[in-house]
């Protein structure tokens, strides 16, 4: 079954869209046009990085971009994320720059 | 679609000059590119929007630096790439001076890999104002070789293409190498998997029948940022290995040891004959000299850049050597210092002892954020640089990678890249800022975007190895 994903960005935009059964989140957005970052597409660079606000994913690929303190947090991947109730996602460009910070300053 | 197959037409007549008899791309020697080279009238500059929330592809920006033209300093033309979340990074042209005495060869299609997609594209340059994106290898088809992450490209004998490769499949070590055919179909994998574990760019002096490999980190350490416990946990580089070209085999590997964390571009001098060259090693703040004695190659560190303090930050602010380069007549050595904002150029006769000639800020954290009065500001340091054939015009742009750029220089996505110019002054070893040259690729219809890597039509200083 689909299901429905309503992304917010940190500007108050939001969006929402039907991911289809064993859709990522990413191809749902490419699907209907929403512009969500990414790079890779394969779970290794985390440029597509998504805080999980409400709902349940399963990955298709290992998220290897993320740390386990940074799952545990809440941040998912968007690239193999697969979502597996309606969920709730904040996404852009930011959210993966919370991540990293400058280790020296 | 080899460029054999494409016999030049009078289109392209100017891609060619005098050159003395020889068929092929490129030059007979270093001094030969010197001399019969022309001045760079425009560059191919790398612009991307990945780590931005511009809704873009990157793209291949056309730079026109003819001083006479009525666009100088302006972007003329853009190759916008098929696909979002490439980043563009490095990329190289399908023949070089290597290929000089190659008939039918022209050095006209530029490869360009996206570094997070794998995906790698083929440009061709006939028309060199216009260039048109004419071949796309997708992700799936590199993949299948266990490889991913393509950095640097150099053209190898008989049109082959290869590219190093810095993770597999899954974006996990061990990285390795890809080879394209001149058909820019991909042939397979050149190197033994295992041979390495990690890679990142390399160059070769087919004369002394030898490569020498560098190494950042897996792409799943690098991708996502730089983090300190990386480092600590031993995910970062600081080796080099050294090859048996036409065996592809690794005969020697050099640990740089603690002073040679991160080794990244690798330069060997030009001249077929020596056995010198240098590596920056960009986390502990180094350049290592290597060269060959005796049959056995060694790296000395040869510059150290120190820390300096800086009021906003906890600890000083180490040098980062980002990006270096040696003149086509191999007497400097230029590199980057992209946190603290210089870039410096080196006398380097003595190669073991180089010498600092000259030094130019802007950006970063110590130089002027506004270099040029009455352009904008510049965000981010000197960092890729290229420099003119005749060693007279050193470029550069500000932007290392994009998730880095995010950590150190959060503007420079906010207000996109520079490419700034000096003049240089190779009898004197002087440089000076030209003060009406700065690419603003800020100002672009969708958006700001950064820029990376600067090339030449004719070849350039980080790319052209001769047999």
């Amino acid at each position: 079954m689909s299901h429905a994903l309503t992304f917010e960005w940190a500007d108050g935009r939001t969006a929402r869209v039907d991911a289809r059964p064993d859709e990522t989140v990413v191809e749902a957005a490419e699907r209907e046009s929403v512009a969500l970052p990414f790079g890779c597409l394969t779970g290794a660079c985390a440029t597509c990085t998504a805080r999980l606000l409400d709902g349940h994913v399963a990955y298709r690929r290992p998220p290897r971009g993320l740390k386990p303190d940074q799952r545990e947090a809440g941040y998912v991947l968007a690239c193999v994320a697969e979502p597996r109730s309606d969920c709730r996602l904040r996404v852009g460009v930011d959210v993966h720059r919370e991540l990293v910070d400058n280790p020296w300053k | 679609m080899s460029d054999a197959d494409n016999p030049a037409t009078d289109a392209d007549a100017h891609a060619h000059h005098d050159h003395h008899g020889h068929e092929g791309p490129g030059y007979v020697t270093p001094q030969a590119a010197i001399e019969e080279s022309e001045p760079e009238e425009v560059a191919y500059v790398i612009g991307l929007y990945v780590g931005t929330d511009v809704d873009a592809p990157d793209f291949l920006a056309v730079v026109d630096t003819d001083p006479d033209s009525s666009t100088y300093g302006q972007i003329i033309d853009r190759v916008e790439m098929p696909n979002r979340g490439d980043e563009l990074h490095h990329f190289g042209w399908n023949a070089c001076s290597s290929s000089c005495h190659v008939e039918g060869l022209e050095r006209q299609h530029l490869i360009v890999p996206g570094q997070r997609s794998s995906r790698i594209h083929v440009v061709d340059t006939a028309d060199r104002r216009d260039p048109e994106l004419v071949k796309v290898i997708e992700p799936e088809e590199v993949f299948e070789h266990d490889l991913s992450a393509p950095h640097t490209v150099h053209c190898i004998p008989d049109g082959k293409i290869l590219i190093s490769m810095l993770g597999d499949a899954n974006g996990e070590l061990p990285g390795g190498f890809l080879e394209l055919n001149d058909d820019f179909e991909v042939e397979g994998r050149w190197d033994t998997p295992g041979d390495i574990d990690m890679n990142y760019d390399y160059w070769y002096q087919p004369r002394h029948n030898v490569m020498i490999s560098s190494e950042w980190a897996a792409p799943k350490t690098y991708y996502p940022g730089f983090d300190l416990e990386d480092v600590e946990a031993g995910k970062y580089g600081r080796q080099l290995h050294i090859w048996d070209w036409e065996a592809g085999t690794v005969e020697q590997t050099i640990d740089l040891g603690e002073e040679g964390m991160i080794p990244l571009e690798v330069r060997f001098l030009h001249s077929p004959v020596s056995t010198h060259g240098f590596v920056g090693a960009a986390l502990s703040s180094n350049v290592f000299h290597f060269y060959e004695d005796g049959g056995e190659w060694h790296a000395d560190k040869a510059i150290d850049v120190e820390p300096r303090e800086h009021d906003d930050w906890d600890m000083p602010v180490p040098g980062l050597v980002t990006d270096l380069l040696v003149s086509m007549d191999d007497r400097y050595l230029f590199f980057s210092n992209w946190l603290h904002g210089d870039v410096r150029m080196y006398d380097v006769s003595d190669p073991a002892n180089p010498r600092l000639a000259d030094r130019i800020w802007a950006g970063g954290l110590f130089g002027p954020r506004n270099p040029i009065e009455g352009e904008r500001d510049v965000y981010g340091g000197p960092q890729m640089l290229q420099l003119s054939l005749d060693g007279e015009r050193l470029y550069w742009t500000t932007s290392l990678f994009s998730t880095w750029d995010n950590q150190f220089y959060p503007e420079e996505g906010e207000q996109g890249s520079v490419m700034l110019k000096a003049d240089v002054n190779p009898r004197k070893g002087t440089m000076a800022l030209d003060q009406e040259f700065l690419v603003d690729f800020g100002d672009l219809p969708d958006g700001p975007a950064r820029a990376h890597e600067i090339r030449w039509p004719d070849g350039d200083c980080t790319s052209d190895v001769w047999l």
